[in-house]
């Protein structure tokens, strides 16, 4: 009985996600006939790209690594009621700061590994408090503080790396930091293959997040916060706290982000190879098509990953251009939050709500 | 190099206008209650949509047609989600951004078989207009004068805006559904005539935007050319409150704040620092908002609730 | 076919719950009918499907002779009716003017033509005998003010039939009088007037003809003049109310003891002006007043929800003044919340979740920082037990359950503290009468336990019903306190309105 409600309540929250998807493709098939293009061959191309063999299940993997903690930190902020926008920033300067203390804190690999990944946090939090510290302090909109900071943030890092801490010694003057001691590299998780350990700590603070929001008081506290913040203050919480604590971590998740890409797969902090992939708004779509629960966002950000890979795949096999994958996310994310749900459910909340005001 | 010259001012002019006009757009779906995210992907979609409008009818005209036409397609597709649909608009928002970004460059390919960015000689831009009295008085007239139609038409669609808004019936009720969306409907106002008519509004002063960004200087278009200008836009909303003339002088300010950070790179300071200018002068001017709008609590941010 | 309306066995249906069952009401032309009934009865109902706003599931609406279905509240207006609604629908920036033309704004070549606005609102005001100023904003208006501004806009619409809609819960005693004068002038005039409310004292001034609901049927229909305030409730309640426990004499100790307590207005007036009270233990005090002058914020002062400008808070030895809302809580103070959604609870969140708030930090329930949820929900299941709290699970969004189930789970939740102080601010608004009952029931059971409760109503009736002194607030001062044995509803008005004990004793004898 309580099992089976559990499932229904499970089946009810995928609906809308299931719903969002289907649209998705429904819409990239559409694009797919434009060009000229067989739909379910193109399909097949995409999910061979994908998962076809265990490289490019582990490209795949590696490309959603960072999608997947900027996705974490986002949920995050999501969870506590306010909407972070400002992830490309904070993961931008986690990345910067990671691959400085991994050039220049002495020490074994291990040490320096460690210095990166604190001061990558820390850079990408303290990014993210000062946003978060303008709205409790000041009523800075979060939401455009947030955006305007991403512009400070990527264009000091590109300052970075174009004057001090440029890497001259290459024919080209790249906006790039050096290349960092192999022994501060993260290992690969399979010789020869793109995932490395930054996937490893990624899903391990999904599944720590989860617990943490689920189960403890501090994720009652940021859930409370993010439903009714005249509740929450209320029943007893610090409202300003909370908030703070919720945006420090949720920088500090994407200023990890940055952090393994560096750490373990550029080796060095090189301009533009963050933003332009598009990263932050891919974990964006993911913490928003989850719903903002961890585990679920982990399982977004792999398909979002997923889809991506899948259209280089398809680029590379047809003549059908990469930038559908950017079509079906795009639909994808514009129908999640729709109320496009079956008639008899609409029916009961209704009821519900009446029952609520009566 | 003189810090502050002629030219200074009449750049700074150019810069703002796809962003006041996308402003002014942002501005009148904020007063009917909706926040509009999704102002990035609707300049985008009009300067892609005025572009092909150039190639295909050779018409400066047509393309501007064509470019306000396709913004608009956009920006219902926007409404329908948030109004019909009954989505979160900030989520739908940024979902037509990505989407619209995904779908000019897709069109890129499809349409001009081509990546990053199309370039056509023959392709016309949009004519600069010498206006009669003016041109011939010095300083003014350098300043005033010979710039692209749409610059002229963003400013008088603030000011069309604001007699709109508080002159008319129609604006009126436009004010009275952002006000109070359930009142609005209990006195029998059609709320959701109101709420497309701005988001077809919003869809036609973004489209006027990209075509002022896509023939305005260069006559070309760029994979996400916008470069943020819709975000800026949105600021320049929220800082102009929703309201015309606010939204004038805010535009104004970001304007000048760039043209400016363009001259500072002449004075040996490094690119990044001058370009942060813009930025960080609109977050120190948030911090002077104090009466915020009704707008700003659309957002739905913790501090404005 | 002499009435103007008829509305015929209208039932509405959500789900599975019956709201509304084969009701039907008639109204002749400059008549005055009161639909009363508990809260929850479904009068609400009946009137939304009225005004368009709901769509009856059966029945018919027949206006003077024709049967009409309206899609929405344009329809209605179109056909007549006007509705002032219990929670008035303003637009606070505009001016008076604005809020009563719109809809139907005099036009210059489209373009808003306010002067002649402020010239027709002027008039109709002056043909009505209904006071506004036109030019005024709406939002700096009073209470009574705004809601002159509601029937003005229904006037100007061309209302025939008007619907008000609990019109008198929120204005002073003085305003109500005038309230029910307008009525009775308007029905002179020739409008047909529906008044929905549950004060029984009002109907019998005002109304011509009385139908009474209880959950949802018609339990009566009778001309006022042959019928009285008793006969009226036992048909609203349908059967002899619970008579409350009896109340132990204690003569406790001062528990919450408030000093001067004063925090500044936007204009040079204070919100709470040198306010002192004190609460002793095994006391109810009640605080009497119209709301708006100063009880919500004494409540979130007390509580730590709103900074002070000076003045002393203590609970016992415990100094609150200038402590954090969960440090007060620990000292031992529980809050039920004048609004049960703005404070009392998360729509989004379950049951449980709503429950927890508070307990998480006790160590009962937490085990370095895990919260033990399983312990927890044998207590949320002892409070739905003891409550007979409806819900499906402890899963539910506590949004989806009834106003009055959610309103008892708050209570439990606050009684479940255990503390020596509680702050009760409208505990039964909303609610059904069972639950009142039951809510009543353990108020006093904590008094009698030795515990201070402070009762902040806008019911007068729960005021006098509960409490042993009875503190009356205006404009942000204590005014007068009465003891339980002095205190009547009249004296009580009086003292509500800014009235001192001499006009309230003159007063009562000239009314008398």
């Amino acid at each position: 009985m309580k099992l089976q409600r559990k499932l229904q309540q499970l089946l009810k929250s995928l609906i809308q996600p299931l719903t969002a998807v289907l649209i998705g493709l429904l819409t990239g098939a559409v694009a797919i006939s434009l060009v000229g293009a067989s739909v379910l061959e193109t399909y097949k191309v995409m999910w061979d790209g994908a998962f076809g063999n265990f490289y490019f299940v582990t490209a795949t993997l590696a490309r959603a690594t960072p999608i997947i903690l900027i996705g974490l930190g986002l949920a995050i902020a999501f969870r506590a009621g306010v909407f972070n926008m400002g992830a490309e920033g904070q993961m931008v300067l986690g990345a910067v700061s990671a691959a400085l203390a991994a050039l220049y804190v002495p020490g074994s690999g291990i040490i320096k590994i460690l210095a990166a990944l604190l001061a990558g946090f820390l850079a990408g939090g303290l990014w993210s408090l000062l946003a978060g510290w303008m709205e409790t302090r000041f009523k800075v909109q979060l939401l455009i503080s947030t955006l305007l900071l991403n512009y400070v943030a990527v264009l000091f890092a590109g300052y970075l790396v174009s004057r001090p801490f440029q890497d001259k010694s290459g024919s080209a003057a790249l906006a790039q930091t050096h290349m960092i001691d192999q022994v501060a590299w993260l290992p690969k998780l399979f010789q020869g293959m793109s995932v490395h350990m930054g996937f490893v700590i990624a899903m391990v603070l999904a599944i720590t997040l989860y617990i943490i929001l689920r189960f403890t008081s501090a994720g009652y506290e940021v859930r409370m916060l993010g439903y009714n913040p005249f509740f929450a203050e209320y029943g007893g919480i610090n409202k300003i706290k909370v908030l703070l604590f919720s945006m420090f971590f949720s920088g500090g998740i994407a200023g990890l982000a940055g952090t393994v890409e560096v750490l373990g797969s550029q080796y060095r902090y090189v301009e533009g190879s963050l933003t332009v992939p598009g990263y932050a708004w891919t974990g964006l779509m993911a913490a928003l098509l989850a719903n903002s629960n961890p585990l679920g966002t982990a399982v977004a950000a792999i398909l979002l990953a997923a889809l991506q890979t899948g259209a280089m795949g398809m680029e590379r096999n047809t003549e059908v251009p990469l930038e559908i994958a950017s079509v079906i996310q795009g639909v994808l994310i514009l129908f999640v939050t729709a109320k496009i749900t079956m008639n008899w459910w609409k029916v009961k909340k209704k009821a519900g709500d009446i029952h609520g005001a009566a | 190099m003189e810090l502050l010259d002629l030219s200074f001012f009449t750049s700074a002019i150019r810069m703002i206008t796809p962003i006041l006009l996308a402003a002014l757009g942002g501005a009148l779906c904020a007063r009917v209650g909706i926040f509009n995210v999704g102002l990035e992907g609707l300049i985008l979609a009009g300067a892609f949509s005025a572009i092909v409008g150039n190639y295909f009818s050779g018409n400066v005209l047509v393309a501007v047609l064509v470019g306000a036409l396709g913004s608009v397609l956009v920006s219902l597709l926007f409404g329908m989600a948030a109004i019909r649909f009954k989505a979160n608009p900030i989520v739908a928002g940024i979902a037509i951004n990505f989407l619209v970004l995904g779908l000019t460059t897709f069109g890129l390919r499809a349409i001009f078989n081509v990546k990053g960015a199309f370039y056509d000689k023959n392709m016309e831009g949009l004519p600069k207009l010498d206006i009669p009295v003016i041109e011939g008085i010095p300083v003014v007239g350098n300043l005033l004068s010979g710039h692209s139609p749409l610059v002229y038409i963003a400013f008088l669609a603030a000011i069309v805006l604001y007699i709109f808004f508080y002159r008319t019936v129609t604006g009126f009720r436009v004010l009275a559904v952002g006000k109070n969306e359930a009142a609005a409907r209990s006195l029998g106002l059609k709320v959701t005539l109101l709420q497309y008519g701005a988001i077809v509004v919003c869809g036609i002063l973004c489209g006027l935007a990209g075509a002022q960004l896509s023939l305005g200087q260069v006559t070309m278009f760029t994979e996400g050319m916008t470069a943020g200008r819709g975000f800026i836009a949105l600021v320049a909303m929220m800082l102009g409150q929703s309201h015309p003339i606010g939204i004038v002088g805010s535009s104004l300010l970001f304007g000048l704040m760039d043209a400016l950070s363009i001259r500072l790179q002449g004075f040996s300071m490094p690119t990044q620092f001058t370009a942060m200018l813009p930025y960080i002068i609109t977050i120190i001017a948030m911090f002077f908002l104090k009466d915020r709008g009704a707008d700003s609590q659309l957002s739905g941010q913790q501090s404005s609730r | 076919m002499t009435y103007v309306l008829e509305m015929k066995d209208m039932s509405k249906k959500y789900g599975d719950f019956l709201a509304n069952d084969t009701i039907s009401i008639h109204l002749k032309k400059g008549e005055v009918l009161a639909i009363v009934g508990e809260n929850g009865a479904g009068k609400t109902t009946l009137m939304r499907m009225l005004y368009g706003l709901e769509q009856p599931t059966s029945g018919e609406i027949v206006l003077n002779g024709k049967t009409v279905k309206f899609s929405g509240p344009h329809d209605a207006i179109e056909n007549g009716i006007g509705m002032v609604h219990q929670h008035f629908m303003l637009f606070s920036d505009f001016s008076v003017t604005e809020n009563i033309v719109i809809g139907h704004e005099p036009k210059q070549n489209g373009f808003f033509n306010r002067k002649a606005a402020a010239e027709k609102v002027k008039e109709l005001s002056e043909h009505y005998k209904i006071n506004v100023n036109p030019l005024k904003t709406a939002g700096d208006c009073s209470i009574g003010e705004q809601q002159r501004i509601e029937i003005l806009k229904v006037l100007y619409q061309g209302a025939d039939i008007i619907i008000l809609d609990e019109p008198t819960a929120v204005l002073t005693p003085l305003e109500i009088e005038e309230l029910l004068k307008t009525i009775q002038f308007l029905a002179e005039q020739g409008k047909s007037i529906i008044l929905i409310t549950h004060k029984l004292p009002e109907v019998m001034k005002v109304a011509d003809q009385i139908t009474v609901l209880r959950n949802g049927k018609v339990t009566g229909n009778v001309l006022t003049q042959n019928t009285d305030v008793e006969q009226l409730a036992t048909m609203m309640v349908g059967r002899e109310l619970q008579k409350l426990t009896d109340r132990i004499q204690l003569d406790g100790d001062p528990l919450l003891v408030v000093e001067n307590l004063t925090i500044g207005g936007k204009n040079a007036k204070p919100i709470l002006d040198q306010l002192s009270l004190t609460i002793h233990r095994g006391e109810i005090v009640g605080i009497a007043g119209v709301s708006g002058n100063g009880q919500s914020e004494l409540i979130q002062a007390i509580t730590g929800l709103r900074k002070i400008d000076s003045g002393s808070v203590h609970l016992g030895d415990t100094i609150f003044s200038g402590k954090t809302v969960a440090y007060r809580r620990n000292a031992g103070l529980a809050h039920i919340p004048e609004d049960r959604y703005l404070w009392g609870a998360a729509k989004e969140a379950a049951v449980e979740e709503t429950g927890l708030m508070g307990y998480y930090r006790k160590r009962n329930f937490n085990q370095s920082s895990f919260i033990k949820l399983n312990s927890f929900r044998k207590l949320v299941r002892g409070w739905i037990d003891r409550f007979e709290i409806k819900t499906p699970s402890l899963d539910e969004k506590s949004g989806n359950l009834s106003g009055g189930n959610l309103q008892k789970l708050i209570v439990a939740r606050e009684l479940g503290f255990e503390t020596d102080f509680l702050i009760a601010a409208e505990p039964t608004r909303g609610v059904d009468i069972g639950a009142m009952e039951y809510i009543h029931e353990a108020i006093i059971e904590k008094r009698n336990n030795g515990d201070g409760i402070l009762l902040v109503s806008s019911e007068l009736s729960e005021i006098l019903t509960l409490s042993d002194r009875i503190a009356v607030m205006y404009e942000g001062k204590i005014v007068d306190i009465l003891n339980r044995n002095e205190a009547t509803e009249e004296r009580l008005s009086v003292l509500m309105a800014g009235g001192n004990e001499n006009e309230a004793s003159t007063k009562t004898t000239t009314t008398a």
